[in-house]
This record gives structure tokens, sequence and C-alpha cells, in this order.
């Protein structure tokens, strides 16, 4: 009996202690804020061969197979606008279409600023921009968010700046030939988007992230390095709904996700690709919940988490994810 | 009777099921001819327009890789070592490429109708030696206001190479 009290004595305070924990656990997730969440189709690259955004998906002439008899795709631009208590987050910002950059083939774009309007929201209010990655349209018009802090991986600044002085002139350019940069190290990291990116620099409002890092309760940053580029990085963020996980390019298809066939390859590991898309049947408890930047499927039926979508400015949809108890609905 | 109005019933729901289906390809296929109609409204460019064209981009491809390097150069000094000889070592190159590309396209002969879009050219490289200018001054004194006006002038020249590229390499940035 006397050999016996200590043990009992050692589980009264380990039961204790895990009990202790349990209600700290759940007090910190009581703590954590539901945010809302909405995409918004910043523009539609038109017309894309369906091979050239997913090789698996190459259209074959005559086939009657449902992964090869699609030709051409257009593909939006998805951008989207995350509301946390008193917190307005936007994961990716598009890019800006000026009268000296076009984009032919593109369409449907819209000054982010009058689309978070037709949101109800105001640019100025904008406290947090992470972008997936830096290419030029998913960084582009941080200057029009003045106030935004923006969230950027140290990987994905360090890979820009070995790629440009790699000492062969056709890896270190950031576009190698008139017809585009066929995914060099550099290539889609336009001058005047990464003067952006500096411009935040110089203001004092960038934070430069390594790896991992929760921005506000609950909402985490998770390094998908390689998976699109080499400092890739994802947005979890919780809701009523459960949690949702927003991937850029790293996840740029939803049928790719649910699939598992890679898409968008750039400075791409393939394999990088799908440990970005597990990442997110590991956080969200599959891929419904996984928020992709050019699936062509967006603002439909087929892609469930958009389909309460409409259509907004110059064409362009917009879809209301999902909103956090009390939040009124922005949908027209 | 019954079995005639279950397939008129079937052939209806049919029917619409159809036109559901092929109403967002005819709008999808309306929005890809007005992009290519926008397209073809893009002047081919003529031979001449062509070699100078092929000749800028010698320059081009390296002042793109350039204009980025400075902005890393900048970015690099804030975030990781602000080593002000470390940032002068890196930007004394650039100053001296962006100096030597004016120079370079300025003498270029263009054809007429793409003498404005040459002096934009021209006008993006001097913009970018001047940001170089301004960044070395704050390597040697520390007028971190220095910093902001080469910014300014990175975005101008940013955009007017974007200018030309609008003119004569519409393709070179694709969706990524």
């Amino acid at each position: 009996m006397r050999r016996c009290a200590p043990r009992i004595r050692s589980f009264a305070l380990t039961a204790g202690m895990a009990a202790m924990t349990s209600l700290f656990g759940l007090a910190a997730q009581a703590q954590q804020p539901v945010c809302s969440a909405w995409l918004i189709e910043s523009s539609r690259f038109m017309n894309v061969p369906f091979g050239s955004f997913m090789p698996d998906r190459t259209f074959v002439p005559g086939s009657t197979k449902p992964e090869s008899n699609i030709a051409s795709v257009d593909l939006p631009v998805n951008v989207g606008v995350i509301k946390c208590g008193s917190e307005l987050i936007l994961y990716d910002t598009g890019w800006k279409q000026q009268d000296y950059l076009k984009m032919t083939g593109s369409d449907h774009w819209a000054p982010l600023p009058d689309q978070l309007k037709a949101l109800g929201f105001n640019a100025a209010d904008v406290t947090k921009v992470v972008i997936g990655h830096a290419h030029w349209d998913h960084a582009g018009q941080l200057s029009d968010l003045p106030n935004a802090v923006l969230y950027v991986q140290r990987e994905e600044l360090k890979a820009i700046e070995w790629a440009l002085n790699y000492p062969e002139p056709h890896i270190r350019a950031v576009n190698s030939d008139p017809g585009g940069c066929n995914r060099t190290p550099a290539c889609g990291y336009m001058p005047l988007t990464v003067e952006e990116v500096y411009g935040k620099v110089l203001k004092g409002k960038a934070v430069i992230v390594d790896g991992e890092m929760e921005i506000l309760p609950g909402v985490r940053i998770h390094p998908a390095f390689r998976a699109h580029t080499a400092g890739s990085q994802l947005l979890e963020v919780p809701t009523s709904i459960g949690k949702l996980v927003f991937g850029s390019d790293a996840f740029s298809s939803y049928e790719g996700i649910r699939d598992w066939m890679t898409a968008n390859v750039q400075q791409t590991d393939t394999v990088q690709q799908f440990l970005a898309y597990e990442k997110c049947y590991k956080i969200t408890g599959g891929y419904n919940n996984c928020v992709a930047a050019h699936e062509p499927l967006s603002y439909t039926d087929k892609y469930p988490l958009t389909k309460n979508s409409w259509v907004a400015l110059n064409g362009g949809r917009m879809a209301e994810l999902t909103l956090a108890p009390g939040e009124k609905s922005r949908k027209p | 009777m019954l079995l005639a109005g279950v397939v008129v019933a079937l052939a209806a729901t049919a029917g619409a099921a159809w036109l559901h289906e092929i109403r967002p390809r005819s709008q999808s296929a309306l929005q890809t001819f007005n992009a290519r109609a926008e397209k073809a409204q893009l002047p081919a460019l003529t031979a001449d327009e062509e070699r100078f064209a092929t000749t800028l981009w010698a320059v081009h491809r390296e002042a793109t890789r350039s204009a980025v390097a400075l902005s890393f150069a900048g970015i690099t000094y804030q975030t990781e070592d602000r080593d002000a000889q470390a940032f002068a070592r890196k930007i004394e190159p650039l100053a001296k490429f962006f100096h030597d590309a004016e120079m370079q396209v300025r003498a270029m002969s263009a054809p007429p109708s793409l003498s404005k879009t040459q002096s934009q050219y021209v006008d993006a490289m001097a913009l970018y030696a001047n940001a170089a200018t301004e960044m070395l001054k704050f390597a040697e004194d520390g007028d971190s206001q220095r910093l902001q006006v080469a910014h300014s002038l990175d975005v101008k020249a940013s955009e007017y190479m974007l200018r030309v590229g609008e003119v004569l390499w519409p393709g070179q940035y694709k969706p990524h």
C-alpha cells in the first residue's frame, strides 16, 4: 500500500496537469477569432492551352477522355480577402493593368481598390498582405494598399537574388527571349513588381518571414518552398466552416489538388507541390477548403467552396466563401 | 399518353440542360474572340521595326535583370546587413551598366515610327542611372531621403520600360 502511494500521487499530478493543459488549450481555441473570407477575380487570362497549365490535361485532338478533350481554359487570377475582427488581410494582390501593361489576352481586370469597395471595404483599411509568392500577377498593386504590412518569405527574396547573380546569362535573365522566359529562375519577377515590394520595405511596412509564422491568433503562414517558387507560402485561416488554406500558385488548380495532378509549373519542384497539397489535406481534413489561385472552375458549382458567387466589376467575379458569426453578407 | 408525356418532359429537360451547358461556353467563346480581336488590332511591326526590336532586346534582357538587381540591392541592405560598403559594391556596376546602356540605345538607329519608343527607352536608362547615383550618394552620406528619391526614379523607369515593351514585345510577361 505504501509502495502504491507515490504512484497514485504521480498519477494524480500528471492527470491534473493534463486537465489544466486541455483547459488552457480550449481557452486558447475559444480566443481564436473566426474569420470571414471572400474571393475576388482580379482578372482572367483567356484561352490558355490546358496542357500548358496542367501537363496531365494536355489536349489530344479527337480524344473523348475527360482528361484530354479540353483544348483551352480561362484562368482567373484570384485574390483572397480575409476579415478577422478588425483586421483585413489580403492573400495575393493580382496585377495592375495600365495603358502600358495591357496583357493582351487577359480580360475582366478591375482596380483592386474598386473591387474592395464593391465588397464594402476600403483599400486603406487593409492591415496585412500575405503574398503567396512575388510573381508579377500575384504581388502587384501593393502601392494601392498604403497601410498594409507585407509578409514575404526570405527564401523567396534570396532565390531571386541568387538567380540574378548567376553567371550564365540565360539563367540570370528575368526575360531570356522576346517570347518570354520559359520558366527560368528569375522569370516572372517584373522590375515594377519588385520595386513595389522594395517600396514596402523602404516604408518599414514589410515583414520578412522565415518559415512558419502566426500573424494573428489561428491565422498562420506555412512555408511551401519550391511548391511553385522558391519561397512560396500558404495561409491557414480559421473559419466557421473549418480551416481554409489559401495557396496561391502552390494550389493553382483545385482539380489538381483533388486529383493529385501538378499545375502551373514555373520555378516548381512538383514533389514539393504535392507535399503542399498534402499539407492542405492535413490542415483542413480534405481538399474542399483549399483555395486555388487559377482554378478554371472557380465561381461555379464544380468548385463548391466558391459557388456562392456573383459577377462584379468589369465582368470579374467574386465569391463569399464563409462568414463569421454576426458578419453580414456582402453579396449583392 | 403517359409515355408520350414522359418523353416530352425528358426532351424538355434535356433541352434545358443543353442550353445551360452551352451558354457559358458561348460567352467564353465571345470573350476569347474579343481578346483575339484586341490582339489583331495591334499593328504588326515592319521589317525595320523588327530589326530595331531585336537589337534593343539584347540591351533590354540585361536591363531588366539590372533593374531587378537594383531593387534587390536596396531590399538586402534594409533587411539583411545594413552594410553601406557592400551596398555600394552592388550598385556601382549597375550604375555603369545603365549609363552605358543609355548611350548605347541613344546611338541606335531606329526607324522614324519608333523614334518616340527609342526616346522612352533612353529616358528609362537615364532614370535608372540617376537612381543608382542617388543610391551611391546614400552609401556615402547615409541620407535615407536619397533612397526614397531613387525609388521614385526606379518606378518611373520601370513604367517607361513597360511602355516600350508594350510596343515591341507585348508577350514578354506571361501568366504565372
